[in-house]
């Protein structure tokens, strides 16, 4: 930990990252929404926000990095009476506002303000986002996690019918997508430039994943650009051929159209549109009726109006009905269940688009892979198909996110990869053995989308981070999370090979996560540890105990036949560890 | 013994002899084809062949064909065919895997398909169709479904009526175990002289192999409230026995617990006034001394007051610390029964009649708007504030109510469920149903509805269950069962053979069952009444395998607490070195001995100022309260303590196990919770294993440890050290129920059955459909 801050108190006090330095320190009343103000010490450094209480009898902290905060208000004015009414309001991405009140005497409110601004949102004063600062250290490299060729080839390509392009080695193909692609083999690449100029931002279909036995694949890619005269393009007809023949036994080619069918429609208005059947024979289309980024960034907003700062009570179910965002998760993984379904059965290859195919796609795609393939359900696994199909194939992190971005209200935020690790989460409630992470582990993620401390999230596409030598230049969230894996271990993960899980996606099933939703409130937040995991680590170090006795009791009683004076070791001392009845 | 012939569970189990490595061994001769397995006393009253058991709502590829009886006992199907897609089944002794006791059909449907006709069959009704259709609607949450195509029409006729009749009994005795519990004793006067011994209702058998080798005090008895009032430590209390031979009121116990400052004399008197006679009796007393009482309103005006004064005092006076007693009006500050009645016919219709797809779209609204959830959280919320009362504030609590024998049961459980560390051991628990429900009056009979005709069916017993379960929940290591455990209990109140859930009061048991021993020329002895089997003897249900289902792998449990020796100490206790001042001491002496004024009751204490609805804090009460749940809260746990469930709406969850079980499109296969279950459960066993080698290795060589094995407390076993045996492919978020042919809701040519009755809603109403034959 650094201590070259001026003040020595604070050095002792205040967490600090390496390349983390203080901005400034105000008096502050914190006015929690659970607990009633509390008087404390604000400390803004140009990575967060940490607040200790400054009253005996609370032992309050908060410790929020500035990458969270979307918008910071003042409230009251010169001539603000109330009590505590003169202050800033502060809301966060991650479902809280934190309210502080200041003096209106000597410019503090004014000093926190501009501290804030200036470091929460420093792409507005041409800043660096704090991972760029961030000197932290640690035993492994997370940016050593993914290596497209390794993953690939642990899915047994390229083989016969499928090959790695390098067409897209310097992004002129598609900015957007990661340079290595992986495509029929028939098909060249002259076909492949033909092919991405009738698919939105030349988006054209790549493979994703395929099965190793019955070889069908998951193929994502955007609509194709049909507009409202119906345009066709005969290489994109016969390139979607070529995927389906890849695998001689399927006469059609699945094609997943992740929209409601009438925005599919509506988008022909804008050049785009969707497969139709005359166009292509050998597939056969269906919508999924998931909706657009602007419908679940509102859905969001009405979750933490029922969840912060009070928990809708008296109506909480038909309150959380109301969201749809639990419709919204339901139907997000009933279709990534038809696409793995699908591809598991062996009755069909697949093709998933949306309209750019880099928010719902991702998220059917990674989700179907998550059933599919059990290799996705270790951390390290986790983290690849994050790093895969999200992060390299151009799931818009900084515009959907904002980071170190002021405008708030920009209508491309949007919280689709929240969405994702929400489905997620279910998955891991309706299948407690499966996966080797726990929730810790999706919540971390979660805080670090935000967070700007690793460059993971940063910018929107491969070309990009690229450009800004992201991997040079920041540290991956994987090593922080690979150089702590105990802590996001699930105990109960048993590890199987070939199974595909089926969740049950139907509202019976599924349910708020309220340990992220409503984790600010001490009321609500359910017992941490988990107790069923805490009992079974407990288990785990009685049985551990107990093999070690038995081992040196063994040894013991062998000695005892040479010296007869050794006596066993105390009874009602082992037993007292055993706290299962017998 | 009282040697029970366990019927072979399984129809086709004669092509595979079954290992029976446990209880009594059945003699039985091998089963005839489709002969059904009768028990003692249980006769076939009507059957038909050739009839088809449907199992899955969109196809006929899996029907099973067999026969379909009607015995006084249960409805069967008889079939060759093994169940198809069903990996595991969780056998009950007494039932076959397509079985339905009487008492458990809630509604019987049957439809002609030509005729597009369809009835509701009540008792003594005529049918003026031939049906083709069969649909029989449990109590469980089962619907099972046959079909009569092939089977002669006027047979099928025949066993529908049957059906209808045998399910809707006009009189108590004509309950099966009546008959079942007749010809045991008429066996046993053969062999030994004329005494059954152990009949399970006198808790003359023990419930080995559920966990313990205690007995369930059954609280039938002197020594059992003795020895409660021991072991919870309880000075100022005495057992009374005035109810005698049911002397004073019928609908209480012929032992209770009562304030030692009250006489018999005076009892006697004050019971008058009361609603049934039901006069305050006690439940249970905390370490500090504050007791949970449970009374009936004072039906006297005239008395009320000055009654309700002197039974005030007296509870105050049994107080170590003579603190206030504390008063819950249970009716005004509570759903009562009817409102909960249609809550739970509502949650029913949801989870499992109604078409799945449908309700998903408003699910949770729908959810909300049965108001079962709130009426949980309604009661847990209760119940914990008197926790609260009992605890903190260190007042007695009484719990009024008209009768006193229905929320008071729920209330008077809850609330010593979360005190009481030794109610949560399944012994402890069972004792607790038997305390609060069975003794005290709790009218199974007719909120079971056994006879079909009451207006007064409730489901509060369930309602108890589901609450456990969200405690369970919420603290999974501190209960010694599991949730099949309470699954499995619930199922049991609509089996019409244990004495325990067929009475309205156990003055009700000795009556009918010494009317009917004399009708049936029984000779009864010394004893009051027929004893009936037990539903904690489990082994008449379930193996000593199967059994270990109920056992919760999280629990953790301490040395289990002695019941009998009254030294035993579920969590500490201090010692009251004032209690042996006042026990035993005549009661009318006990103000002249007392000569600290501090120690008598205040002139109009609390009692008397506190309103029936006390739930309406002042807001500075309200918020002590609220600072002793935040503090408890902010806490670890003591598993051996108070454990205080979270009653927001995020933390009140629908009991999905019990609800959804049958529910095919609900089952999440390989998944839900029982998976971690599993898992747990093969490393406690390890654990256990370890142990007991670790005791042996200190006495003798490490081989012979593996020969315990068989002791497992857990239904899934490690073999060996270290041990990664794999999943079984059978678990589902149903285990240990299977959907499979269960749940086989009506449709014809997609249309749910709903429309086909002319919109009617499935759960019909006899009126409604009774003239449309």
């Amino acid at each position: 930990m650094s201590r070259e801050g001026g003040n020595q108190d604070l050095s002792e006090t205040v967490p600090r990252l390496p390349g983390e330095m203080l901005i400034t320190d105000k008096e502050v009343i914190y006015i929690c929404p659970f607990n009633g103000p509390i008087k404390g010490r604000v400390y803004i450094t140009n990575y967060r926000l940490y607040l200790r209480s400054l009253e005996t009898d609370s032992a309050l902290i908060l410790d929020v990095p500035l990458g969270v905060i979307s918008r910071i208000e003042k409230m009251g004015g010169a001539s603000s009476r109330g009590e505590n009414a003169y202050g800033l309001d502060i809301t966060c991405k991650d479902l809280r506002n934190l309210r502080f009140a200041l003096k209106q005497e000597g410019h503090s409110r004014r000093d926190m303000f501009e501290s804030l601004m200036k470091y929460a949102f420093p792409l507005a004063h041409s800043l660096p986002l704090f991972a760029f600062l961030n000197e932290e250290k640690f035993n492994v490299d997370g940016w050593a996690v993914y290596n497209p060729v390794e993953e690939y080839r642990r899915q047994g390509l390229p083989n016969h019918h499928w090959r790695i392009t390098f067409i897209n080695k310097c992004y002129e193909l598609c900015d957007t997508y990661p340079a290595l692609l992986v495509v029929p083999y028939r098909t060249s690449d002259d076909d492949l430039r033909r092919v991405a100029t009738f698919r939105s931002r030349n988006r054209i279909p790549v493979l994703s994943w395929i099965h190793p036995e019955n070889k069908t694949v998951i193929v994502r890619c955007s609509q194709p650009l049909v507009g409202m005269s119906g345009k066709r393009n005969k290489d994109d007809e016969k390139y979607l051929d070529a995927i389906r023949e890849t695998n001689r036994q399927i006469s059609k080619l699945t094609i997943y159209d992740a929209r409601p069918s009438v925005n599919a429609v509506a988008n022909k208005a804008t050049g785009g549109g969707y497969e139709s059947d005359d166009a292509y024979h050998n597939a056969e289309l269906s919508f999924l009726d998931i909706h657009n980024i602007h419908v679940m960034r509102e859905s969001l907003k009405k979750v933490k109006d029922i969840v912060y700062p009070n928990v809708e009570e008296s109506h909480w179910l038909s309150s959380l009905e109301s969201t749809h965002w639990l419709e919204h998760i339901k139907l997000v993984l009933t279709g990534a269940i038809q696409v793995a379904d699908k591809v598991s059965s062996g009755k069909s290859s697949v093709l998933v688009h949306c309209s750019d195919g880099w928010d719902r796609t991702s998220q059917l795609t990674s989700l179907a892979m998550l059933m599919l393939d059990s290799f996705y359900r270790t951390i390290e696994g986790f983290e690849i198909l994050v790093q895969k199909e999200w992060i390299s194939f151009g799931h818009k992190f900084a515009s959907r996110i904002g980071h170190g971005d002021k405008n708030h209200a920009d209508a491309d935020r949007s919280p689709i990869f929240l969405q994702f690790i929400d489905c997620v989460w279910q998955m891991l409630k309706q299948f407690p053995t499966a996966f080797e992470f726990n929730e810790r582990f999706l919540v971390t993620i979660l805080d670090h989308l935000y967070s700007c401390r690793f460059g993971t999230f940063l910018f929107n596409c491969e070309s990009a981070r690229e450009r800004q030598k992201v991997m040079e230049r920041t540290v991956s969230l994987w090593s922080l999370t690979n150089s702590n894996k105990e802590k996001f271990k699930n105990p109960f993960y048993t590890k199987e090979i070939n199974r595909v899980l089926y969740p049950v996606a139907s509202m019976r099933h599924l349910e708020l996560w309220v340990n992220y939703y409503i984790r600010w409130n001490p009321r609500i937040k359910q017992q941490q540890p988990n107790p069923v995991e805490q009992r079974y680590m407990e288990l785990l170090a009685l049985r551990d105990d107990y093999i070690k006795r038995l081992e040196d009791l063994q040894l013991a009683n062998s000695a005892k036949l040479s010296a007869a004076s050794s006596s066993p070791p105390n009874s009602s001392q082992m037993m007292s560890h055993l706290q299962t009845q017998f | 013994m009282f040697s029970l012939k366990p019927p072979r569970p399984f129809f086709r189990s004669y092509l595979l002899p079954q290992p029976q490595t446990d209880d009594k061994i059945s003699s039985e001769p091998k089963i005839k084809k489709l002969e059904p397995v009768l028990l003692p006393g249980e006769i076939v009253v009507n059957e038909v062949n050739f009839v088809r058991k449907c199992i899955a709502t969109d196809t006929s590829q899996y029907d099973l064909w067999g026969k379909l009886i009607c015995s006084n006992f249960k409805i069967s199907f008889i079939t060759d065919d093994p169940m198809p897609l069903q990996k595991f089944h969780y056998r009950n002794l007494l039932l076959g895997e397509h079985d339905v006791p009487l008492t458990c059909i809630e509604q019987i449907v049957t439809v002609n398909d030509h005729k597009r006709k369809q009835k509701v069959l009540g008792p003594n009704q005529k049918l003026k169709f031939n049906p083709t259709e069969l649909i029989i609607y449990c109590k469980d949450f089962r619907i099972v479904r046959f079909r009569f195509d092939e089977s002669g029409p006027e047979s099928a006729k025949k066993v529908c009526l049957a059906i209808a009749h045998y399910s809707q009994p006009t009189d108590l005795q004509l309950l099966f175990a009546f008959e079942y519990v007749g010809k045991k004793y008429h066996n046993s006067a053969n062999k030994i002289n004329g005494l059954p011994s152990g009949g399970g209702g006198g808790g003359g058998r023990s419930i080995a192999g559920s966990g313990s080798s205690q007995k369930t005090p059954l609280f039938e008895t002197y020594s059992d409230w003795d020895r409660e009032i021991k072991r919870t430590g309880a000075s100022g209390w005495r057992v009374c026995s005035i109810n005698e031979g049911y002397m004073i009121s019928t609908c209480l116990p012929e032992y209770f617990v009562v304030p030692s400052s009250l006489a018999d004399q005076d009892l006697k008197i004050f019971s008058h006034s009361f609603v049934g006679r039901r006069m305050p009796f006690w439940c249970w007393s905390h370490p500090n001394g504050s007791a949970l009482v449970r009374m009936a309103l004072i039906k006297d005006m005239l008395q009320q007051r000055k009654i309700d004064q002197r039974i005030c005092n007296a509870i105050t006076k049994s107080h170590p610390q003579r603190s206030d007693v504390y008063k819950s009006d249970l009716d005004k500050t509570l759903p009562n029964i009817q409102e909960i009645q249609a809550a739970f016919v509502k949650l029913k219709q949801l989870c499992v009649n109604e078409p799945f797809e449908e309700t998903e779209e408003k699910w949770l609204s729908s959810l909300e708007s049965t108001r079962w959830l709130e009426y949980v959280r309604a009661f847990l919320k209760h119940s914990a504030e008197l926790v609260y009362m009992l605890e903190s504030k260190h007042l007695s609590v009484v719990l009024q109510e008209e009768e006193g024998r229905d929320l008071s049961c729920l209330v008077a459980s809850l609330v010593q469920v979360m005190m009481d560390p030794y109610f949560r051991t399944i012994t402890g628990f069972q004792s607790l149903v038997q305390k609060e429900w069975v003794m005290a009056g709790y009218q199974f009979l007719d909120r079971c509805n056994h006879l079909k005709r009451s207006e007064k069916e409730s489901p509060l017993f369930l309602l108890f269950l589901d609450a456990t379960w969200q405690l369970l929940e919420q603290h999974p290591a501190a209960f010694e069962f599991s949730e099949t455990y309470l699954a499995v209990l619930y199922d049991s109140t609509w089996i019409p053979l244990f004495g325990t859930f067929l009475f309205n009061c156990p003055h009700q048991r000795v009556k009918q069952s010494t009317e009917f021993a004399i009708s049936k020329n029984i000779q009864l002895g010394d004893e009051k009444g027929l004893k009936f089997p037990s539903v904690w003897d489990w082994s008449l249900q379930f193996s000593a395998r199967d059994r270990t289902l109920f056992h919760n792998p999280f629990y953790i449990g301490k040395s289990a607490p002695c019941v009998h020796n009254g030294s035993g100490k579920a969590f500490k206790r201090t010692k009251k070195s004032y209690s042996s001042t006042l026990r035993g001491m005549p009661s009318s002496l006990k103000n002249g001995v007392i000569s600290d004024q501090e120690l008598l009751p205040r002139r109009n204490s609390l009692i008397l100022k506190l309103k029936p609805d006390l739930l309406q804090h002042t807001d500075s009460q309200h918020n002590e309260m609220e600072q002793y749940f935040q503090e408890w809260f902010s806490k670890p746990v003591d598993l051996h303590g108070i454990i205080l469930p979270r009653v927001s709406g995020t933390h009140i969850k629908l009991w999905k196990l019990c609800y959804f079980r049958w529910v095919p499109e609900a089952q999440i296969s390989l998944g839900g919770s029982i998976m971690a279950f599993h898992k747990l459960s093969l490393l406690a066993d390890e654990v256990d294993m370890l142990s007991r080698m670790l005791r042996q290795q200190r006495g003798g060589p490490l081989e012979a440890c593996y020969a315990e094995l068989d002791q497992s407390r857990m239904y899934f076993r490690a073999r060996g050290p270290h041990d990664a045996s794999a999943t079984p492919d059978f678990l589902s978020s149903s285990f240990p129920f299977s959907p499979v042919g269960n749940l086989c809701r009506r449709s014809i040519l997609g249309t749910p059955l709903s429309k086909f009755l002319s919109g009617a809603k499935i759960w019909l109403s006899t009126e409604t459909l009774a003239n449309e034959d």
